[in-house]
């Protein structure tokens, strides 16, 4: 591959020119209505998609083309609320096969102007890897090679498409692990993860995808191919420059497509403990959060269940006995076994007197028993209304820890405002929670109310100055917040995208409120006359 | 919100009478099952062909989307509609590990009726005659016994009677490219098993102790399910099951009246045929009370047991139909909990092979094991991927040999690395299968239908 071509450039700022010819617009961060690159009809309409699929089957040959009207329907949705009631097929997608073939792909895409939204496993929550605008779905998830496990380096060099759980299997012979944890890992694609900057619940102690990602290589909108966190290197950290690594960990496929990452691995700590604690009052459960960390203990992960989600567990399954308490905290402590010992009996006895019980184990099958307790939730929400289903949509707010008892409160609020069941779990650890509404989405009041109670939702994050978006991203549905949540720092994300996507073809219709089409269901419509 | 159509993007989900395919359509009824997919993906890598091809449009995901999409009126019947969906083996790995509770099995069954009937638009996936041909072969094969079983004995003819050595020999099978198909046929068993209302008492023998403080009872009874394959071409199977059931202190009714239980048929997509063998079957076993529904086959069990949705909507036989279902139970759920005169060891090294229709229909993985474990002398080693399809499903592995081969084979390779002398399974669709791949490795490595281990542990 012969990417790197090395013109001769001029440097920006002048040598000579101190300050004086400084463009002082830059400065200039208004917030007035924006136009997209990418004009909002230029999404597939007038292209001749037949001719441009024979193209595509003849410049890809590692690749698939889906083009039949049904098959097209397979890659219409990802698990947003929104994409389950406007589901929009693309005009055609590509299961990739190579990073040859991405990169001629981004290339004819930038000569004939064609929108492309690249996919891993569609299991996100945002519709951000949706051809809302129709185009070209880049699907990834078939580069799913793991092309290298460093050991001694501990670094792992995979495809895009490689499933975080497969990875982890993988490594667990080698007694590595990668540490980033979503509940999603047994869909999500490492790709999709980095493109998400995805965290999970031991990001309490390990931090986001982020902080494990070495470098990428990455096919710009033009064509070019780069890797960053610099060329062939296999060093665990680096000074070396702007940190492009994380410029597009988390940019949700708008400024490029990555098509091999180097991931950052760490040894399986060889011990765990969990302590499980019942807490009467949500204040409480706060407290304890506070008063762990106090202790200068830093568990792995920190998980709470609100009362709801505890009685959907014991519905769902019975016989699992979990007291109907106003909250219940998961601490799970990981290290050295004398360690993880001295760190679960400190949990237990700074947190005995504010719960109204505390156990604590370090077998693994209770261990297991536990965090199955926790996992089954996300299924077990609907056991609290038979027949109904999750609307995955306000799902993912993060809030200072210091607020997550208010903030439970409050959402348990809009709950009976809307007369709508939620039940709340989430990472405290971090101040992450999953909202879970239960809703019948063949009656249309009840769709009409889930979206109040979403835009509710993602403005209270705002008010209690946390974020619309602990770790699933932005796509489509959170665009609209972002000016709020950003401010003038929208402008200088818009200004990395224009530089890097001029044509604005890379996932164009995610981030930027101007770039997503009016009229999909995020809000309900406006009556007329209401 | 305004009450729009479906066709208009943004609008809610439609209301039943907007359906396209109609309300009336087997697949409207499917509705809620298809709206409880959250698209969250996790079925994806537990589906045999998304594992294969990693085309979104062959996972569970993508099949919910396009029926949806048929269904609200999104898509018209189309080859790659027809194509993806008929792919499905229907083993329902997505159902098992599904937790929004999506159920595929009837979703399919629906999809395929839907399709053939011709409602679901102008290009079902069968022309007029291929359709009427299909059907009257179901209905032909299965509908009777007694043809079923005539067409079984024409086939011992041809084992037993040197025609099949002149069709080898004399490339005839080439010819017609059957040489694939013909060799999954099993060896006929020259003794078939009919069901005539006949009882086969407890073994006197077995000394089954009585729950504490209660006088000795009178033995148990079952009502066997002979099966169609299993009672002709795998009939020792069947004579090996009442055998073992009687060993372990059950009376066992070789039921009347009986007959297929329908899967084929439901798969196919002839739902007509399928409800009425179902009914059939319902009425013979409501003769003998309440007394447990013993099958063999994990394919027949799974079917079995959901009569119960296959009748749900006919008032004259929801009940009866629920009321069935909730008696069968797998032979190795029954016997799991049961004490076993295990006389004889088995020195075998042996590994387990789920069947689809027992380990996700059926949610039935422990007891097998737990049975194998049982037999002195014989080692269980469990391979990877234990619970993939191995591409028999049902005639899946004569309508699309190629997958079913690509399956049979990452089976076979799975299974063979642990080294096993024997590899066990419940189902007579893969034990076919497995036994057809083997002997195409000339491998020397046999495949058991449990009953059979343990039958000879069991044996005086």
């Amino acid at each position: 591959m012969n990417q790197h071509d090395h013109k001769p450039s001029t440097p920006a700022l002048q040598h000579a020119a101190g300050g004086a010819e400084h463009d002082w617009r830059l400065l200039d961060l208004g917030g007035e209505s924006r136009e997209p690159a990418l004009q909002h009809t230029a999404g597939g309409a007038e292209h001749d998609w037949p001719a441009i699929a024979a193209d595509l089957r003849r410049l890809l040959p590692a690749s698939r083309i889906i083009a039949g009207p049904a098959e097209l329907q397979a890659y219409a949705h990802d698990a947003s609320f929104l994409t389950q009631l406007a589901p929009h097929p693309p005009n055609l997608a590509v299961i990739a096969g190579s990073e040859d073939d991405v990169v001629a792909l981004v290339r004819y895409c930038a000569r004939h102007t064609l929108p492309l939204t690249p996919r891993g496993a569609a299991s996100g929550q945002t519709a951000g890897c949706v051809a809302l605008r129709g185009g070209i779905v880049l699907a990834l998830n078939a580069m799913n090679r793991i092309l290298e496990i460093d050991v001694p380096n501990m670094q792992a060099i995979c495809e895009p498409g490689v499933v975080h759980a497969q990875l982890n299997e993988a490594l667990a012979p080698h007694r590595l692990v990668f540490p980033p944890d979503p509940g999603s890992s047994r869909m999500a694609t490492v790709g999709g993860m980095a493109s998400t900057n995805a965290h999970g619940m031991r990001a309490a102690k390990y931090g986001p995808t982020g902080a494990w990602v070495l470098g990428l290589r990455v096919v710009l909108a033009d064509g070019t191919l780069i890797e960053t966190g610099s060329v062939s290197s296999r060093a665990r950290q680096s000074s070396a420059g702007l940190e492009l690594t994380k410029l597009f960990v988390g940019a949700e496929g708008t400024l490029g497509v990555i098509t091999r990452l180097r991931l950052k691995l760490m040894p399986i700590p060889p011990a765990r403990a969990i302590v499980l604690a019942l807490f009467d009052e949500l204040d409480q459960a706060g407290e304890a959060v506070q008063a762990v960390y106090a202790a200068g203990i830093v568990p792995s992960a920190i998980e709470i269940l609100d009362a709801r989600c505890l009685r959907a567990v014991n519905l769902y399954r019975p016989g699992t006995g979990l007291p109907e308490v106003e909250a219940l905290l998961l601490f799970e402590v990981d290290g050295n076994p004398p360690g993880v010992r001295y760190d679960a009996e400190q949990i237990t006895r700074i947190v005995t007197p504010l719960a109204r019980g505390v156990e604590w184990s370090a077998e693994p099958a209770r261990i297991a028993a536990l965090w199955e307790a926790r996992s089954v939730v996300g299924a077990a929400i609907g056991a609290l209304r038979p027949g109904s289903n999750r609307a995955y949509c306000g799902e993912d707010i993060c809030v200072p820890v210091a607020h997550i008892p208010e903030a439970l409160r409050e959402i348990q609020a809009i709950s009976a405002k809307y007369d709508l069941p939620i039940a709340t779990y989430g990472h405290i650890g971090g101040g992450s929670l999953h909202a879970g509404h239960l809703i019948d989405a063949r009656n249309p009041d009840e769709v009409r109310r889930v979206l109040l109670v979403a835009d509710e939702i993602h403005r209270l994050a705002l008010r209690l100055g946390g974020t619309t978006t602990g770790e699933h991203g932005v796509g489509a549905v959170r665009a609209r917040y972002m000016p709020a949540e950003h401010g003038p720092a929208l402008d200088a994300m818009r200004r990395i995208k224009q530089a890097l996507d001029p044509q604005g073809l890379m996932n164009p219709a995610t981030l930027f409120p101007e770039d997503v089409p009016p009229d999909l269901p995020i809000l309900p419509r406006q009556e007329p006359g209401a | 919100m305004n009450g729009s159509g479906p066709r208009q993007e943004g609008a809610a989900a439609p209301a039943a009478g907007a359906l396209h395919a109609g309300p009336h359509t087997p697949l409207a009824a499917e509705y809620p099952n298809l709206l409880a997919c959250v698209r969250c993906g996790l079925c994806l890598t537990s589906c045999p062909t998304y594992v294969l091809s990693l085309d979104e449009a062959e996972g569970p995901r993508g099949r919910v989307a396009m029926a949806r999409a048929l269904l609200e009126g999104r898509l018209a019947p189309s080859p790659d509609l027809v194509r993806h969906e008929l792919s499905c083996l229907v083993c329902d790995a997505c159902s098992a590990v599904c937790p929004a509770g999506v159920y595929m099995e009837p979703i399919q069954i629906a999809l395929r009726a839907t399709l053939e009937s011709g409602l679901g638009g102008d290009r079902p996936p069968h022309s007029p005659w291929q359709r009427t041909l299909r059907r009257l072969a179901f209905r032909f094969c299965f509908g009777s016994m007694a043809r079923f079983r005539l067409i079984a004995r024409l086939l011992w003819l041809y084992q037993h009677l040197g025609v099949r050595h002149l069709t080898r020999a004399t490339g005839l099978l080439q010819l017609l490219r059957l040489q694939r198909s013909e060799a999954l046929l099993p060896e006929i068993d020259a003794r078939f098993l009919m069901p005539r209302g006949e009882v086969y008492p407890a073994a006197q023998a077995h000394d089954q102790t009585p729950p504490h403080g209660e006088a000795h009872a009178a033995p148990p009874t079952v009502s066997f399910f002979a099966g169609c394959i299993m009672s002709t071409a795998l009939a020792e199977i069947d004579r090996a099951t009442i055998r073992v059931l009687q060993r372990a202190g059950y009376h066992v009714a070789n039921t009347a009246g009986q007959g297929c239980c329908g899967a084929l048929n439901a798969h196919g997509g002839d739902l007509h045929g399928a409800r009425d063998l179902a009914r059939r079957n319902i009425a013979a076993f409501e003769r003998d009370g309440q007394a447990p529904v013993v099958v063999n086959s994990a394919g027949c069990g799974a079917m079995l047991k959901s009569y119960a949705h296959l009748l749900r909507d006919d008032s004259a036989w929801a009940e009866r139909a629920a009321a069935f279902s909730a008696r069968v139970q797998d032979v190795t759920e029954l016997l799991a909990g049961r004490d076993l005169p295990l006389r004889r060891a088995l020195r075998l090294v042996a590994t387990y092979q789920d069947p689809c229709h027992l380990a996700h229909a059926q949610r039935v993985t422990q007891q097998p094991r737990a049975l194998l474990q049982r037999i002195p002398g014989l080692v269980l080693r469990e391979m990877r991927e234990s619970t993939l399809c191995c591409g028999s499903a049902g005639i899946y592995m004569l309508t699309h040999p190629h997958t079913a081969r690509q399956l049979q084979q990452r089976k076979l390779d799975c299974a063979l690395a642990t080294q096993p002398d024997i590899i066990v399974t419940a189902n007579p669709g893969c034990l076919l299968q497995l036994q057809s791949g083997l002997r195409e490795r000339g491998s020397p490595v046999q495949v058991r239908h449990i009953i059979e281990l343990l039958d000879e542990a069991t044996r005086a």
